[in-house]
């Protein structure tokens, strides 16, 4: 099995990899672009040859987002948002090179985590994640979406922008692909032809914590001077592996949380680093750090983003059914070498399964030795001055939000509302974060919710269907209540007399 | 009970049950609101009031004069060369260029020379990634 | 790495390097975009626009992008561009999401200009579980006309539901009636058709040979399990597959799923088909001297043959028309299903 171990092989994986982590640093480029763009070479690379390049890709554009989502506080991919919450409090502490690594190693660990359960259990688990119909899908949706609670530091507005995140993404259409009926709804007379197909993720995404942030800026008159005298890289406290101690735990579940999402068709990627964040904080002995610079909150959205990539291969290798939107690609490549993937790919196709895994796994290593090592260099973006600095982002915003749906200029006004949408967000104390995720999780919420009753017909479905159903239902209100003791012990701290 | 809990899900008009059941939530907790932060609420134009007159205006209202501009005149711009991304990098220069010196605190040729360097090659290289190697579309 | 896409990509076709079009090529815009009705970058619709854009490319020596805009866009993006820069490559999903009255869908033949068919994607199936208590098309009319009801799963509005369509116009041709038993459940992607088999919500799904075929190999004990009942596509088509077939079907397995062994008929005499067509679109006020120019490219990268070759390797049969001939052909086909479209909406 080690006689692909070629010097080709090696080096498309870890110039994937090294490409996938430029494409996700940079806010607005994706996993999924990387992988996009690059697809048409694997014909001529060959399966083997081509896989690597693309898992390079994928590893490296998941791992990418981390850097200016802590650093910018913008996160670099969907699935980095959950960094930001805890990665940038501690940049502006001064402890952004300790974000930085404390990272990476989540990442590795997340990916390693994953790709051992994809190489011991991927049939089995695949065959588990079919048990998963449409209510205990809605059900995972509704547990990520019970983070709201827990993100908010006025639950009321923070649960009211994050129902307003569910009822902005509703817009546009019920999508037929999705198993809607593709009408509009919720579409102004007039604006049909903009607004048919709804607001895209990466535009808002990049609008709400790029643009937004950088029209704050403008409106305090662009504090003079670079960012480096908010962000001090790295001088107060240095990172341990010492910081590891009693994260284990966190680190393990928070891996396996990001695996499991991954299985599952159709949840998507986003929901795994929300809801291994939603766990950290539940389980946490300190849920009252989380948002402010907690390094366990840092863990558990890398563990849990990098443990999608072993995971979103599982059904993807095991029913032919992409994971994720960047496995969904995949399936091309196979396809374009006259592969076919289904239940008996494993079987039939060995040596390109160990490949497979061989090449993830050099790809995760690779990522972190990249990465680890590049800190400092990532670190100097915050020795730009800010005047340099805070045009070149919004050009590069333009350029993700334009190339991001192969050019539609939709996406580039989209930017601009959702930019001014989020400036007046802050003016209005609604919170940002609560409305991402309900913008995120809005349409799958939708359309397992109301597949669900179409199903079945009976609303207690979703109390009865399975014992999964009762484990998620488990899960909600441990996760509602620990928001509720939490708000109400935050109360009575500010109300105590000092 | 089990007459209760059935519910019929008209395929047709099933693009409205969410949507209707997310604006009852919505309306719900806006009323929660309103009635816990009436005073706040009540306040609000002097808080309007009051960050209008602390705001930069002319660097906030700049941005985003500056950013309309670019957005509206790109796609016309690269029309001229359909399919070269030339929109893309004609409205990208002078935009970072602008902006660059709105954002500005002392704008002296020391303090130019960087930008204009930044505007001319950060687009230029960028463009060529898209065009080029990435093979992507521009407008 | 040195390499660019683009130097690989032309090295890759090399094959296919022949003197470019001089003359035409003056008209030509160096730059195009084509555009394709699906957002997937991994799937048919892009794969076939991929194959057919860089021959083009190569043959009229031009630079041509393929961007994965999705339908409603990509309709937009040609409608706004009079000059011919912007094309569209799709399949039958065009008229057919217009016959089913979606939103985004244009009567193509009206509002744009259909140009020439480049490949058929015959993979179009329907499946039912590996226990199902039904063999073959004939059981489920039989157990339709029984009074049985069968759900069949589709993704409304389009390609997946012309079949069952068709399913149900057969079924009130042979006894009228019977055609109320056979209900669509509505589903998307085609992992949430298999996952209503699986959840038995469905007792037939829309397919492909391509995403179902190992299903259909799995041992029947396994509860994903999967046998093909009807194949869509024309016999002459499935001709022209690979005899070994895919997986462990061959051509003859097949075709025994395909009319006239499998029948499902049309108007008691014909059976219904259907054929998942790829073919360009043109903006309406664009010069035709580009039009001609792409014909006359096409019809010269087919009459080479390479072109067929990479088609077939990724399990599409070559299928060119120029422009005429294919909008007279894709006229006729669309005429046949919107009568069936229309009897069945109509008729219950």
């Amino acid at each position: 099995m080690f006689e692909i171990l070629t010097p080709l092989f090696v080096s498309l994986i870890v110039g994937g990899t090294l490409v996938g982590i430029i494409f996700g640093a940079i806010p607005g480029m994706t996993a999924t672009m990387a992988v996009a763009v690059c697809l048409p070479l694997t014909y001529s690379l060959g399966l083997e040859n081509g896989l690597a390049l693309l898992l390079g890709l994928y590893v490296g554009g998941i791992s990418g987002g981390l850097v200016p989502a802590i650093l910018l506080g913008i996160p670099g991919t969907p699935s980095s948002i959950t960094t930001t919450f805890d990665g940038y409090p501690m940049a502006q502490k001064g402890e952004g090179e300790k974000a930085l690594r404390i990272g990476i190693v989540a990442s590795l660990v997340g990916g390693l985590i994953s790709l051992l359960v994809l190489d011991l259990f991927a049939p089995t688990l695949a065959d588990f994640a079919i048990k998963f119909s449409y209510v205990e899908k809605f059900l995972i949706i509704f547990f990520a979406l019970t983070v709201m609670a827990a993100l908010s530091s006025d639950m009321l507005l923070g649960i009211f922008s994050g129902v307003l995140g569910i009822f902005v993404a509703l817009i546009g259409t019920y999508d037929i692909s999705d198993g809607g009926n593709g009408n509009l709804r919720l579409v102004p007379p007039g604006t049909e032809y903009w607004l048919e197909s709804g607001f895209s993720l990466l535009p808002v995404l990049i609008g709400l914590f790029g643009f937004a942030a950088i029209l704050e800026q403008a409106e305090i008159g662009v504090p003079k001077g670079h960012s480096s005298k908010d962000i001090n890289v790295g001088k107060h406290s240095r990172f341990s592996f010492g910081i590891f101690k009693g994260q284990s735990i966190n680190l393990v579940r928070s891996s396996l949380i990001g695996t499991f999402i991954g299985i599952l068709p159709g949840v998507g990627g986003s929901a795994a680093s929300i809801i291994s964040y939603t766990n950290a904080k539940t389980f946490s002995k300190t849920p009252e750090r989380f948002g402010k610079g907690e390094p366990g909150g840092i863990i558990a959205s890398e563990a849990g983003n990098n443990g999608l990539t072993g995971g979103a291969l599982v059904p993807l290798l095991s029913l032919g059914i992409p994971g994720d939107s960047t496995t969904a690609l995949l399936i091309g490549a196979f396809t374009l070498q006259g592969v076919q993937v289904g239940p008996l790919f494993i079987g039939n196709n060995p040596g390109t399964w160990d490949a497979m895994i061989i090449a993830m796994l050099i790809a995760n290593i690779a990522m972190f030795a990249m990465m680890y090592f590049a800190i400092r260099y990532f670190a100097l973006v915050v020795t730009i001055p800010k005047h340099i600095l805070f045009p070149v982002i919004l050009m590069m915003c333009v350029i993700g939000a334009y190339t991001i749906n192969y050019g539609i200029m939709f996406d580039v006004w989209t930017l601009l509302i959702f930019g001014v949408l989020g400036w007046l967000f802050t003016k209005l104390r609604l919170e940002v974060a609560p409305f991402i995720i309900g913008f995120i999780l809005g349409p799958s919420a939708e359309v397992y919710f109301v597949k669900s009753l179409e199903s079945f017909g009976d609303v207690t479905i979703f109390f009865t269907k399975s014992w999964i159903a009762v484990i998620l239902w488990v899960l909600i209100i441990g996760s509602v209540a620990g928001a509720v003791l939490m708000a109400r012990k935050n109360r009575q701290i500010a109300e105590e007399p000092v | 009970m089990g007459d209760l809990t059935r519910v019929t899900i008209d395929f047709d008009t099933s693009h409205l049950i969410f949507p209707t059941l997310i604006a009852i939530v919505l309306g719900l907790l806006g009323l929660a609101i309103v009635i816990r932060d009436r005073a706040r609420i009540a306040a609000a134009g002097s808080y309007w009031r009051a960050s209008w007159s602390a705001m930069d205006k002319p660097r906030f209202l700049g941005a985003l004069a500056l950013t309309l501009l670019y957005f509206s005149l790109m796609v016309p711009v690269g029309d001229i060369w359909p399919n070269t991304g030339m929109g893309f990098l004609l409205c990208s220069i002078p935009y970072v260029l602008a902006t660059g010196i709105l954002f500005m605190h002392e704008r002296s040729l020391r303090q130019i020379l960087p930008l204009l360097i930044v505007a001319v090659v950060g687009p230029t290289f960028v463009w060529w990634l898209f065009t080029y190697p990435l093979f992507l579309t521009l407008p | 790495m040195t390499f660019t896409r683009r130097t690989l990509l032309a090295a890759v076709s090399a094959a296919m390097v022949a003197a470019p079009l001089a003359a035409e090529a003056q008209n030509l815009p160096r730059n195009m975009r084509m555009v394709i009705g699906s957002t997937s970058t991994g799937g048919d619709t892009y794969q076939n626009s991929a194959i057919v854009a860089e021959a083009l490319a190569e043959k009229l020596g031009i630079n041509i992008k393929v961007d994965a805009v999705g339908a409603s866009e990509g309709f937009k993006a040609l409608g706004r561009d009079k000059r011919g820069t912007t094309i569209m490559m799709f399949h039958d999903q065009s008229f057919l999401g217009n016959l089913y009255g979606v939103t985004g869908y244009a009567d193509p033949f009206a509002d744009y200009l259909v140009g020439p068919t480049v490949a058929i994607n015959p993979g179009n199936a329907y499946l039912v579980p590996a226990d199902s208590p039904y063999q073959s098309m004939e059981d489920i009319f039989a157990a339709a006309e029984a009074g049985t009801r069968v759900r069949v799963a589709i993704q409304p509005g389009g390609v997946s539901e012309i079949g069952f369509t068709a399913m149900k116009n057969a079924a009130r041709v042979r006894a009228p009636g019977s055609e109320a038993n056979i209900v669509a459940v509505n589903t998307g992607s085609q992992s949430d058709k298999n996952q209503a088999m699986w959840d038995d919500l469905a007792d037939v799904i829309n397919g492909s040979i391509q995403a179902n075929e190992q299903f259909t190999q799995l041992d029947p004990s396994d509860e994903k399990a999967m046998r093909f009942v009807w194949i869509t596509a024309r016999p002459e088509t499935l001709e022209q597959a690979p005899e070994a077939g895919m997986g462990g079907t061959t051509r003859a397995d097949m075709l025994s799923y395909a009319s006239p062994e499998t029948s499902v008929t049309l108007d008691g005499s014909e059976d219904f088909t259907f054929d998942k067509e790829f073919f360009l679109l043109f903006n309406k006020d664009m010069d035709p001297e580009i039009i001609t120019a792409i014909d006359t490219a096409l019809t010269e990268i087919y009459s080479e043959g390479a072109i067929q070759e990479r088609q077939k390797a990724s399990f599409f049969i070559p299928d060119f028309l120029p422009s005429e001939e294919a909008r007279e052909h894709l006229t006729k086909k669309r005429d046949t299903y919107k009568q069936v479209i229309d009897d069945i909406t109509s008729g219950s």
